[in-house]
């Protein structure tokens, strides 16, 4: 019975995941794009719910839906577009063609190769508690929790000093 | 099939609609989206091969905080290079900006 729960919610997410991705991808306008995303995101976030990984189904929603989205939307405000929509420029047979190419050729090999070499894979996983994760990023892995501590402000301090550009040449 | 595989064809679907976002979209906006995507995409196999093997689960979760954290610092530098496009060219079209300075 349980069983048949998990597999029930796991195609409702799949679902919110495709619908919000083909969204995000083909949607005119770019906010609509936006909302896409963001119900992708939230489908990945019950994904981690469902493979027992509630503190990643929190960051996720912390991480992309507070802070990421909100900045793509800051940046969709900053650009200001005609009346029809941002994506209204053609396109030709070409640039079609290289579009499904692009994404079907990594597509249908790593399919192949993942569904030809099935890895042995436990059907319930265990939860990883919060102290765990904390010992893990103040013992094993300090040098990439410290890393990414940099990496942000570095890219902070960057953004910072790109956008005044103008200002400092002058 | 197995739980891991479907989670892992999730995760190629996620990467496959980020592919073709990326060369589909003609704005650099557009293009962000796609790559947000491709990232998410990455997390969730990342914890999938965590939670669902015997490998260890602590690293899945952690190294998907860590693509977390790269999205986020990878968004910043992207707003803000847009916000200097679109003061240049008037516009965030990727094929309007192919000029180089030299």
């Amino acid at each position: 019975m349980m069983e048949i729960l998990a597999y029930a919610a796991f195609g409702l997410y799949v679902l919110i995941i495709a619908t919000g991705g083909v969204i995000a991808v083909a949607a005119r306008n770019l906010v609509r794009g936006l909302v896409g995303l963001i119900m992708t995101l939230f489908g990945v976030a019950g994904m981690y719910l469902l493979m027992a990984a509630p503190v990643m189904a929190f960051m996720q929603l912390l991480i992309y839906v507070g802070a990421v989205a909100v900045l793509i939307f800051i940046a969709i405000m900053l650009v200001r577009t005609g009346p029809d929509g941002d994506e209204t420029r053609s396109r030709s047979a070409k640039e079609i063609l290289y579009a499904f190419l692009g994404f079907a050729a990594p597509a249908i090999i790593l399919g192949r190769v993942i569904i030809g070499n099935p890895v042995e894979s436990v059907s319930s996983p265990t939860v990883v508690t919060v102290k765990e994760l904390g010992k893990g990023l103040l013992g094993p892995y300090t040098l990439a929790f410290e890393l990414i501590s940099v990496v942000l402000l570095v890219a902070m301090a960057g953004a910072v000093l790109v956008a005044f550009e103008r200002r400092l040449s002058k | 099939m197995n739980p891991l595989t479907l989670y892992q064809l999730v995760a190629i679907m996620l990467l496959a609609l980020g592919l073709f976002g990326l060369i589909w979209r003609r704005t650099l906006i557009g293009m962000l989206i796609c790559v947000e995507l491709l990232l998410n995409g990455a997390g969730l196999s990342l914890v999938a091969s965590g939670q669902l093997t015997k490998a260890s689960a602590v690293l899945g979760q952690l190294g998907t905080l860590l693509i977390m954290g790269l999205a986020a610092a990878e968004a910043t530098l992207v707003l803000a290079i847009v916000v200097i496009v679109v003061r240049r060219f008037q516009t965030s079209d990727s094929a309007a900006v192919s000029e180089l300075k030299g």
